[in-house]
């Protein structure tokens, strides 16, 4: 294959990498510098001056705080929420036969098959009639659904790649079922699924139309928090600091599930 | 990630039926009420309208409006018109990176492929944001063309071509793992042996290539499609305010004009746009995953 | 027809190792050469280089005279056969032929012309409209082998064809292909690792070892007179007991022969085949194994006395029993030192 690529200086990669750098780091350096800067502007190319100040006048916001204590509540009982309803599932879909398991199993690509706007849309109209609107029970419930389908479908990925064998052979030694899943499925499934978890919390705190629609102003996450920033704040500097508050859980997500994302199963699970 | 229904039917899990029902009720439970009750009752709600006296008749006229309102319909366009640029412009940018993925052996591709995927780890509300800051007026492209005493640029910031922006680089990271898992399916040798009989790089690509990833890319724009059509947070933020995007639009009249039976319809109409590529979409994914 | 000369070929990939090592040969007119060795001796990237998909470090190739060293694949005269035939699934077996025909904008009858010509070489006529999923794993490497022929190569190039096949159709299509390579007399070059492969269908072997030639002769020679000791322990069954000549006797381990070289160590190389065996009470040599009987003949594996393993080959296995003791009596000798005969009865 190597006659396919020019060996001896990648031009097309270093063209690639230097353009994709461009394009996809700076922004996000630009918003960082923006955090740290005390005076920028315009013409300057650098910020006048490099600080702190900021931050503190962003984390003395009240609404900053509710903010954070909102997603961080929401995020925490959505995720354990589904995990409490998803995982027994995905093992019963991984390891157990019953009637209409396929069926049931691809019943959760539904929400994939329809524009997703147009989705909570509807769901709107429903929470509508049953006053679910502009409150905490009906955001956790609409990011609820959006978690499913990842929620079972890679646990159960991760439930099936566990050798039956390793299980059969604690079963040889003794060990009952439930003693069997315990010390033997779910230590060899557990990282897969510790990166579910993982991006199911990470995809709730960053979810922002359905709390946009279903939960604001009432229930304000950072993410709804910040649009009001970017459509009503005259101070850049307030939203650079909250975008990099914003994407502290995501970094922990890139550590941890970096593995998960870049195995060629993460796309499959998309179709490809 | 292959589901095993036949292969894992081993002797001590047959008796699960009734208990692994009982596992799944929960999930299964959710997504009916909340995904499939609701389509199907946004479909009755605005089909069969209840009039003041309390009585319900079938009646198209939500429909009739939309498709008689000049901004309805100007919306509509500019939806239509905004997916097709995003789908295309993915496309072209994100066939050469997979294809470079694919056969590239130096040290740069993983360098690229940690680019191309990177953004998958950025909100869309920060990626709005450092738009703005980067794009807007008298952003860093701005200063930098200052300071090279150039004049400024036109900021695509609140004109149609801002969500395009923003959306494709949102779409990047799934659309190339898309494309590199059914560029995984083209082996060397098939390709060698094309290359063996006379075909050039271009020949390779047309006609040994493109055939065998086609579904691939069929999948990645029906991705996509359902992605953009109905996207709202770039578009209410980096969009122009009339005519928006369709997202926004229903946002708008659900909220501010508390106009749910529209804002209903138009999510229908939304459905009706997009239905064959979820249908495409579902069907590829569910191939892919059966037994 | 077409001569390939390969001149001081190196290749190198990362690192100090030369998987090709300053390799020459030349294979001429619709002669059928093979190279023959262990997975990792630089047979396939030699193979590859000829067919344009690796560049040599350094080093000339030609056919006809013509310099190919730099030329790409698709420009080359050359057909390959790959190991797992490589046929494009998305299309039928008349499309894989035809694509290369298509590329050349040769004329459509003409081409139809042209794969059915070929397709009824190979044995496969009126298989034009299958699916490449239909067919079996033989008609598949038939289909490839057509694939390659239909656009009549200068030099035949085949990558282990047969590697992917059981054991019945290898030998099958074994003596198709040398069957249609005699009749085109097409210049081919074949890599194997299976020496039955070499023997049966080769004018010339050439035995690589780490990217560099141990040998090039004809199969009965490389058999008969294998020139190096890896040669001799490749090429069939070889006992290769090492031990040390003085005054003109090889001595190993209470077993003695004479061997008229100077003193050293030295290799000594034996056939089971050639080395007979007689059972004794005393001052026997070595000590019966294991007896096991084919049928047509029996192999009887021994022990020396410091239980150096050899093999002969007997007529008569229910003649011996395990415990027994043995003298040795060989038929025909090679010694070798270092990497070199040194003598040869």
């Amino acid at each position: 294959m190597n006659t396919l690529v020019h060996r001896r200086a990648d031009w097309t990669g270093i063209i690639m990498a230097v353009v994709l750098t461009l394009v996809i780091v700076l922004p996000l350096i630009v918003v960082g510098t923006w955090a740290f800067a005390n005076v920028w502007r315009y013409p300057s190319v650098i910020p006048q001056e490099f600080g702190l100040r900021f931050w503190y006048q962003t984390l003395a916001r009240a609404d900053v705080w509710t903010s954070i204590g909102t997603s961080l509540t929401l995020s925490l009982t959505v995720t354990a929420l589904s995990a409490a309803i998803c995982l027994p599932a995905a093992y019963a879909f991984a390891r157990m036969e019953f009637p209409g398991r396929n069926i049931l199993f691809f019943s959760f690509l539904a929400g994939h098959a329809f524009p997703k706007f147009g989705l909570l849309v509807a769901i709107a109209g429903i929470f509508l009639q049953l006053n679910l609107i502009g409150t905490f029970w009906g955001v956790v419930l609409i990011q609820l659904v959006g978690t499913l389908l990842f929620m079972i479908w890679i646990p159960v990925a991760a439930f099936q790649s566990v050798d039956r064998r390793m299980e059969e052979a604690a079963r040889d030694v003794g060990a009952g079922p439930f003693r069997v899943f315990w010390s033997i499925t779910l230590p060899q499934a557990g990282p897969t699924i510790a990166a579910a978890v993982l991006l199911s919390f990470v995809g709730t705190f960053y979810e922002t139309e359905g709390a946009w629609l279903i939960g604001a102003p009432q229930v304000r996450t950072l993410p709804v928090l910040m649009i009001s920033f970017i459509n009503n704040q005259p101070v850049i500097q307030y939203g650079a600091v909250l975008s990099v508050l914003l994407w502290v859980p995501s970094f922990i997500a890139l550590m941890f599930a970096r593995r998960v994302v870049n195995s060629g199963s993460f796309a499959r699970g998309f179709g490809g | 990630m292959t589901i095993v229904a036949e292969g894992s039917t081993g002797t001590n899990e047959n008796r699960g039926g009734p208990i692994g029902l009982l596992l799944v009720a929960l999930p299964v439970f959710l997504v009916c009420w909340l995904v499939i009750w609701p389509i199907i009752s946004a479909v009755m709600r605005t089909l069969w309208l209840t009039s003041e006296t309390g009585e319900k008749r079938f009646s198209t006229e939500t429909y009739q409006f939309f498709f008689s309102d000049p901004y309805s319909l100007s919306n509509l366009s500019l939806t239509l018109w905004t997916t097709c640029v995003c789908a295309l412009l993915l496309l072209l940018v994100c066939l050469p990176i997979a294809l470079y993925l694919r056969f590239s052996t130096s040290k740069v591709a993983a360098y690229v492929q940690g680019l191309a995927i990177f953004p998958m780890f950025v909100p869309s509300i920060i990626l709005s944001f450092a738009f703005i800051r980067v794009l807007g007026p008298n952003g860093t492209v701005d200063l930098l063309l200052n300071a090279a005493s150039l004049p400024k640029m036109r900021s695509p910031y609140l004109t149609p071509w801002g969500p395009v922006i923003g959306l494709v680089w949102d779409n990047i990271p799934l659309t190339v793992l898309i494309l590199l898992a059914g560029l995984g399916s083209v082996s060397n040798q098939a390709i060698e042996a094309a290359r063996d009989v006379g075909a050039g790089k271009l020949a390779v690509l047309w006609h040994i290539i493109l055939p065998r990833i086609v579904n691939s890319i069929l999948v990645a724009i029906s991705f996509a499609v359902l992605g953009i059509f109905s996207a709202f947070t770039l578009p209410y933020i980096l969009g122009p305010a009339a005519p928006e995007l369709i997202g926004p639009f229903m946002q708008r009249t659900f909220r501010d004009l508390y106009d749910p039976i529209n804002a209903i319809t138009q999510a229908v109409i939304t459905f009706g746009f997009c239905i064959v590529f979820g249908l495409f979409y579902v069907r590829s994914v569910a191939k892919n995953r059966a037994p | 027809m077409s001569v390939l000369k390969i001149k001081e070929i190196s290749k190198i990939f990362a690192g100090p190792v030369r998987a090709v090592d300053n390799f020459s040969l030349d294979v001429a007119d619709g002669e059928l050469v093979c190279l023959l060795g262990p997975s990792g001796s630089g047979k396939s990237t030699l193979l590859r280089m000829v067919g344009g998909f690796e560049t040599p470090t350094s080093g000339v190739m030609t056919i006809d005279g013509e310099d190919i060293t730099h030329v790409p694949p698709e420009k080359r005269p050359t057909g390959m056969v790959f190991q797992s035939h490589a046929l494009w699934t998305h299309m039928n077996v008349f499309k894989n032929l035809a694509f290369g025909l298509k590329l050349r904008k040769v004329a459509p009858d003409e081409i139809k012309r042209r794969v059915d010509g070929v397709l009824d070489l190979v044995g496969l006529n009126g298989y034009g409209t299958r699916h490449v999923a239909q067919l079996s794993g033989g008609q598949q490497q038939r289909v490839a082998l057509a694939r390659s022929l239909v656009l009549e190569p200068k030099i035949l190039l085949l990558d282990e064809p047969f590697a992917s096949l059981d054991q019945h159709l290898r030998e099958r299509l074994r003596e198709e292909v040398r069957d249609i390579q005699q009749r085109l007399k097409i210049t081919t070059l074949f890599v194997t690792h299976g020496q039955d492969e070499a023997l049966s269908m080769a004018d010339r072997i050439v035995v690589m070892r780490d990217g560099k030639t141990e040998q090039i002769d004809r199969p009965d020679i490389v058999y008969r007179e294998p020139q190096t000791p890896f040669v001799a322990g490749f090429i069939g069954t070889m006992n290769l007991i090492e031990g040390t000549v003085s005054n003109g006797i090889f001595s190993k381990a209470g077993y003695s022969t004479p061997l008229p070289v100077s003193d050293g160590p030295a290799i000594l190389a034996v056939r089971p085949e050639a080395l007979d065996l007689s059972v004794v009470t005393e001052n026997s040599q070595g000590k019966v194994h294991r007896v096991t009987d084919y049928g047509s003949h029996g192999l009887v594996d021994l022990e020396l006395l410091d239980s150096t393993r050899i093999k002969a080959m007997v007529s008569h296995p229910d003649l011996f029993r395990a415990g027994q003791g043995v003298t040795l009596a060989p038929r025909a000798i090679a010694a070798y030192r270092g990497n070199a005969v040194i003598h040869r009865a």
